[in-house]
């Protein structure tokens, strides 16, 4: 069950033609997840940093 | 752990007899629109809380769920789509379970423009909460669709009571991608929730009180 599927580099690479797919379907996926994290967190950061502005001012 | 089941689904799974390696694609294909679904249910019970009780978390709660259904739904789509070139030999298919699948995501796209529409955010939540009860039906037709109409899209392979079609060197790092994404999403749906609510409560004391 935890043997490589693959031989070398190129073969995960290449998947027998079908590493296009499969990997192109991951870089995606995983974009996607990662700039949900980064606009969640920045917008965390921008509402805090209006709230301490004024917080300041009051 | 959501990476543990992709190296173990992509590098260590063996390839599948019949599709070779282009099944790979399940270990995020899969995972993704079971959390589509989930997602959209959970926003059904969220709005039921806002509209019945009144609970106005219930609306916070679905405003921040609703960006992350709609991104999990369309890499469902998007990783099916590119899934189907190799397999079925075309990108998309007007069949039930793909185009029921579809009518989620625009669901999803169709709420979060129905709330940015109005300037009344208490009206704003209320029509939202109302199209999310209206929107719950597309789930079991989306569940029961492979089982209803003859469709391109393969009947379920894992169900909770009937057990597995699918080998457990292949089933085993599909569980672990599962719940691994399960918990990314919960982990970015505390964060988006947590930016909403600051949002929508900044003139509060409370919140003044814990920035």
């Amino acid at each position: 069950m935890f043997n490589l599927a693959f031989e070398n580099f190129n073969e995960i690479l290449y998947m027998d033609g079908h590493g296009i797919y499969v990997w192109s379907v991951y870089s995606i996926g995983t974009f996607l997840i990662f700039l949900s994290f980064l606009i969640a967190k920045k917008s965390i950061r921008d509402i805090q940093q209006k709230i301490k502005i004024k917080n300041a001012s009051s | 752990m959501l990476m543990l089941g992709w190296t173990w689904g992509l590098l260590f799974a063996p390839q599948d007899a019949v599709q070779g390696n282009s099944y790979r694609i399940i270990f995020l294909h899969v995972p993704s629109v079971i959390f589509a679904e989930l997602i959209y249910f959970f926003m059904a019970v969220c709005a039921l809380m806002h509209l019945v009780w009144r609970v106005k978390l219930g609306a916070y709660l679905i405003k921040s769920a609703a960006p992350i259904g709609a991104m999990i739904t369309f890499i469902g789509l998007l990783s099916g789509s590119i899934w189907g070139i190799p397999t079925w030999g075309t990108w998309w298919q007007w069949d039930a379970r793909i185009t029921s699948t579809l009518i989620l995501f625009i669901m999803y796209l169709g709420i979060l423009t129905l709330h940015g529409s109005f300037s009344n955010l208490e009206k704003a939540d209320r029509l939202m909460s109302i199209l999310v009860v209206i929107g719950v039906v597309n789930i079991p037709i989306i569940k029961k669709s492979v089982d209803w109409w003859s469709t391109l899209h393969q009947p379920a392979s894992i169900s909770v009571s009937g057990g597995s079609s699918i080998d457990p060197s292949m089933l085993y790092p599909l569980l672990i991608s599962v719940i691994g994404l399960g918990f990314t999403l919960i982990s970015l749906g505390i964060l988006s929730s947590r930016s909403y609510i600051f949002i929508r409560e900044k003139n509060k004391r409370w919140i003044s009180e814990n920035v």
